[in-house]
């Protein structure tokens, strides 16, 4: 019940931060660390729950992004109505995927190499094919009204993307708690005792990528709606899934916290450096990438390990 | 005796003379405000080189508009920029709006890249933050309808259309030898528009498009596209790529000694480029690009490029670029008399500056976009860059087609 309070308490907070401040700077900053937090919550729960590192969680992120571009743009279909089939598209890739690799007992490495290459495959049929507008990339009509998900302030896109954080919390403390989350634990910790005890590990294993795979595809969709613009190289390069498991990692697998601290922490971190290095292109990010050795060198359960107990 | 210690009056009235004239240059120093200009370009990740020489650009021309007096229209008052850093990421470039936005500046220089200069244009839209485009070619920047975004340089749609027609007219005067083009372009917004523009068009002034090659940024092997050229053997070849790729597509060409009878780039990200030319001159040489450049026979782009040059700097189309566009910022400024970003926007909007080293003539915006902005037509030739059409920049004749090697 304490955990229920806290997440309470964190969205509360985060619901709050409209009233306390009108500034820009602070809304975006929130906003990305909310949009990090969300990568990182997708990713924690095929990696941190269920022990499969992915290097390719672009792959529906992309997927997200692209298909709720494609509906608008070329069906001219309402956002609204686009978002929750941008998410199934992003479920369907995950299905494939999953089907194709766990079906064959792929595992750790190998595992981590085929979603990487699944997210290139998926970034150069996007450069290749005209309904995706190629390397071109996609763009959405400026068409600001909050009928069309596009809002005149941030508090709009605060709120949207706040709210599949707050979904992503929920069903992260429902991992914890719940005995799909105790099978998808047991086949992390060891799949051939799983398997002796009854646990259809293929079936656990699908149903956990499905299920981070419709979180990054919200978070696709929700970077469309925001930047209004989406190419293969954002899409399904791999800078989001390394932010997405730099995140979950930093903050601590497995945990429910550990995406929105290791986001935060992250993004604060960023931030200092960039400010405290003044107009010296490049040192922060050498400070950023020093501390955050620092923190897996010396933080192996991650940020959220500091407060006991997988919080 | 009379006593030196001054009356109260006396002491009062001094005190208040001393306060005022004390005071004077403060009320005068008010008056003349620093205006912040925002200079937002990528200085680091992938496209760094290119974001450091636009900001160059930029600094050297709020330093020169400074040193001949500031703004003079506000009593002199100077520029004051404030750098941002895109990261070569648009959602970093429109954080950093954000951060300009709440430091107060009158107007943003930017940001190099179509995709992070769509992210930024929109971004200082909503605030209504007047936004000069320095680089970023893709024609969708100035075709959403924002009121904020200027782009003084030409759109990759322009850029193409000269290109081309200039390819034909070349073709003609040398009795129409070449007959076959194929087009190695990069993957992003600037390369895959201009190559479906080009692949589109060259056909209608009778080129057969023999195969268009996209390549990933970065590729690091350019072997296989040249071996597939060779086995195609157009007559020109056009790449339109990011400096890297260029340069190693145009060495790698001539490692596997393949010479079509043109290289013949559409903003070609290295062809018209100094660093190119003096790191690799052997490949450089009889390049035609056709690209943004500067008035070749005006003074003030010569002792400019002295200027970077003796920096240690290399004088490539990003720093003249940018250093123009923050003029024309800086013209706008001075003719709206006002630091305020709508007096700003509304001076934009009906610019007409003329003072400038680029091939444009007087500028006039429809939409954003200044309708004279013309890339040129240059030639590596004598180890230099040589401009070759039109006739009124022309300073040497075009070498087409190329001497068999």
């Amino acid at each position: 019940m304490r955990e229920l309070a806290l997440i309470v308490a964190v969205l509360a907070a985060f619901l709050c931060a409209p009233w306390l401040t009108d500034s820009g700077v602070v809304l975006n900053f929130l906003i990305m660390v909310l949009f990090a937090t969300l990568l990182g919550q997708a990713w924690n729960i095929l990696g941190g729950y269920g022990g499969q590192f992915s290097f390719g969680h672009a792959a529906f992120f992309g997927t997200g992004a692209y298909a709720m571009a494609v509906l608008q743009t070329v069906f001219a279909v309402n956002p609204w109505l686009a978002l929750p089939l941008a998410i199934l598209c992003g479920v369907l890739v995950a299905l494939v995927i999953g089907v194709l690799s766990f079906r064959y007992g792929l595992r750790g490495s190998y595992f981590a190499l085929v979603t990487l290459a699944f997210a290139e495959v998926l970034r150069i049929l996007a450069n290749t094919f005209d309904f995706t507008g190629a390397g071109v990339g996609l763009q959405l009509p400026l068409r600001e009204a909050a009928g069309n998900m596009q809002f005149a302030d941030k508090t709009g896109y605060l709120y949207l993307v706040l709210s599949f954080v707050a979904f992503g919390l929920m069903l992260s403390w429902w991992l914890r708690h719940s005995r799909y989350g105790a099978w998808l634990s047991a086949v992390r910790d060891n799949e051939a005792s799983a398997l002796a005890l009854g646990i259809d590990a293929l079936r656990v294993k699908l149903a956990a990528i499905m299920l981070s795979a419709a979180l990054m595809a919200a978070a696709g969709a929700f970077y469309l709606q925001y930047f209004h613009y989406i190419d293969p190289h954002i899409a399904y390069g791999p800078a989001i899934s390394i932010e997405a498991l730099v995140g979950a990692i930093v903050g601590g697998l497995g945990s429910v916290f550990g995406p929105l601290l290791g986001a935060l922490v992250l993004h604060l971190l960023g931030e200092a450096t960039r400010n405290l290095m003044g107009d010296l292109p490049g040192i922060s990010l050498v400070v950023y990438g020093v501390v955050l050795v620092l923190i897996v060198m010396f933080i192996p359960r991650g940020l959220s390990g500091l407060f006991g107990r997988r919080a | 005796m009379k006593s030196q210690v001054p009356s109260r009056r006396q002491f009062v009235a001094q005190t208040a003379a001393l306060t005022m004239a004390a005071g004077f240059p403060l009320i005068g120093r008010a008056q003349v405000k620093a205006i912040k200009i925002g200079v937002l370009h990528p200085v680091t990740g992938a496209l760094a080189f290119s974001g450091s020489q636009c900001r160059i650009g930029a600094q050297l021309a709020i330093d020169d508009i400074n040193a001949a007096g500031g703004i003079k229209s506000l009593g002199g008052a100077k520029l004051e920029a404030l750098l941002g850093d895109a990261q070569s990421k648009p959602e970093v470039g429109a954080a950093e709006v954000e951060k300009m936005n709440e430091a107060g500046v009158s107007a943003i220089v930017g940001a190099y890249a179509s995709a992070i200069c769509l992210a930024t244009t929109q971004a200082a839209a909503k605030y209504n933050i007047p936004h000069v485009v320095d680089v970023g070619v893709a024609d969708s920047i100035v075709e959403r309808g924002l009121k904020n975004t200027f782009r003084f340089g030409p759109g990759y749609t322009t850029a193409a259309h000269v290109a081309m027609n200039n390819l034909h007219i070349l073709n003609k005067l040398a009795g129409n030898v070449a007959k076959s083009v194929m087009i190695i372009h990069e993957e992003s917004l600037f390369g895959t528009g201009t190559a479906q523009l080009l692949a589109r068009d060259l056909p209608a002034l009778g080129f057969e498009v023999k195969e268009v090659v996209k390549h990933a940024n970065p590729t690091r092997d350019f072997n296989n596209i040249v071996l597939r050229m060779k086995a195609v053997n157009p007559d020109i070849v056009i790449p339109a790529n990011y400096y890297n790729e260029y340069a190693l597509l145009v060495r790698t060409m001539q490692q596997q000694k393949f010479r079509p009878k043109a290289i013949y780039s559409v903003l070609g990200g290295a062809a018209s480029s100094f660093k190119f030319l003096n790191e690799f001159p052997d490949a450089a040489k009889d390049i035609i690009d056709c690209n943004h450049w500067f008035n070749p026979k005006d003074k003030r782009a010569l002792a400019l490029r002295k200027r970077v040059e003796a920096m240690k700097v290399f004088f490539t189309y990003e720093v003249f670029c940018t250093y123009t566009a923050t003029m024309l910022l800086a013209d706008a400024i001075e003719r709206a008399r006002s630091a305020r970003r709508e007096d700003i926007v509304a001076a934009l909007a009906a610019s007409s500056f003329a003072n400038h080293f680029m091939p444009y003539g007087a500028t006039r915006f429809v939409n954003g976009q200044n309708q004279g902005a013309q890339p040129l037509m240059t030639q590596v030739q004598g180890g230099d860059i040589k401009v070759i059409f039109p006739k009124e920049y022309k300073e040497a004749e075009p070498v087409f087609p190329l001497p068999r090697a």
